[in-house]
């Protein structure tokens, strides 16, 4: 692997521009972490979503560690409400679908989709519609 | 009837032997000529198409191949300013939830 900088400019440009989508679609923030998450995965991405500091709560991380194969999401528990736990687990599936050919950005982008179209959005009620 | 079937079909045969008037059939090609026109035009054709598939790869920058070792700096979209303190003083929040995934 080479060292250094991993993703092209067109790549960062493509996941940026994932993360705006999923986060018009959904009004929660998101934020994507490629690289080494240590020993203990859950952890290190818990502390990661943690330095998110004020946001945290609304946030949505994604950490992906590339050389232990391991993807993890991290909702705050604002996220929560709008992402659970069952459309978290089907964006890390349409991730790792993707990674496992090799397409680092091409799975986060297609997760990040699916995260926005999954989100819960709240119902509201119109009386003038049906 | 078949003769003359089997006469025009088979009249390319006769080619190289017949000649007209004015027929030039000019000089033959010598080994070298030959050998470039019949592999070297080919190759060429062939280095052609390989540049112009794998320039288009090579272009999308490096690729990450499951199984091999990663070594590339950390990418943080969304992250903090300055992540290493950020997370050096991460104060732990509630608990949301999440989901998790091995490939």
């Amino acid at each position: 692997m080479p060292t250094g900088e991993v993703f092209s400019e067109r790549q960062i440009h493509d996941v940026e521009r994932a993360i705006a989508g999923a986060q018009t679609d959904t009004g929660l923030a998101f934020s994507v972490y490629v690289g080494p998450l240590g020993p203990n995965t859950r952890e290190k991405a818990l502390t990661l979503h943690d330095a998110l500091g004020a946001e945290a709560s609304r946030s949505v991380l994604v950490a992906v560690d590339p050389g232990l194969r391991q993807t993890e999401i991290v909702t705050g528990p604002d996220a929560k409400r709008f992402l659970d736990d069952h459309a978290a687990a089907l964006g890390a599936l349409a991730m790792t679908t993707q990674f496992n050919a090799g397409d680092l950005t091409g799975g986060l982008v297609n997760g990040l989709r699916t995260l926005g179209e999954h989100a819960r959005h709240p119902q509201t009620l119109h009386l003038d519609q049906p | 009837m078949s003769t003359a079937v089997v006469s025009v079909l088979a009249s390319p045969a006769f080619a190289a032997q017949r000649r007209y008037e004015g027929d030039d059939p000019g000089p033959g090609l010598t080994a070298l000529e030959t050998l470039a026109l019949f592999v070297g035009i080919p190759a060429l054709v062939i280095a052609v198409v390989y540049v112009l598939v794998f320039a288009g790869s090579g272009a999308k920058g490096p690729r990450y191949r499951p199984g091999v070792a990663w070594r590339g700096q950390p990418q943080w979209w969304g992250g903090p300013a300055d992540a290493e303190r950020a997370v050096d003083s991460a104060q732990p929040t509630q608990s949301g939830g999440g989901a998790r995934a091995h490939w």
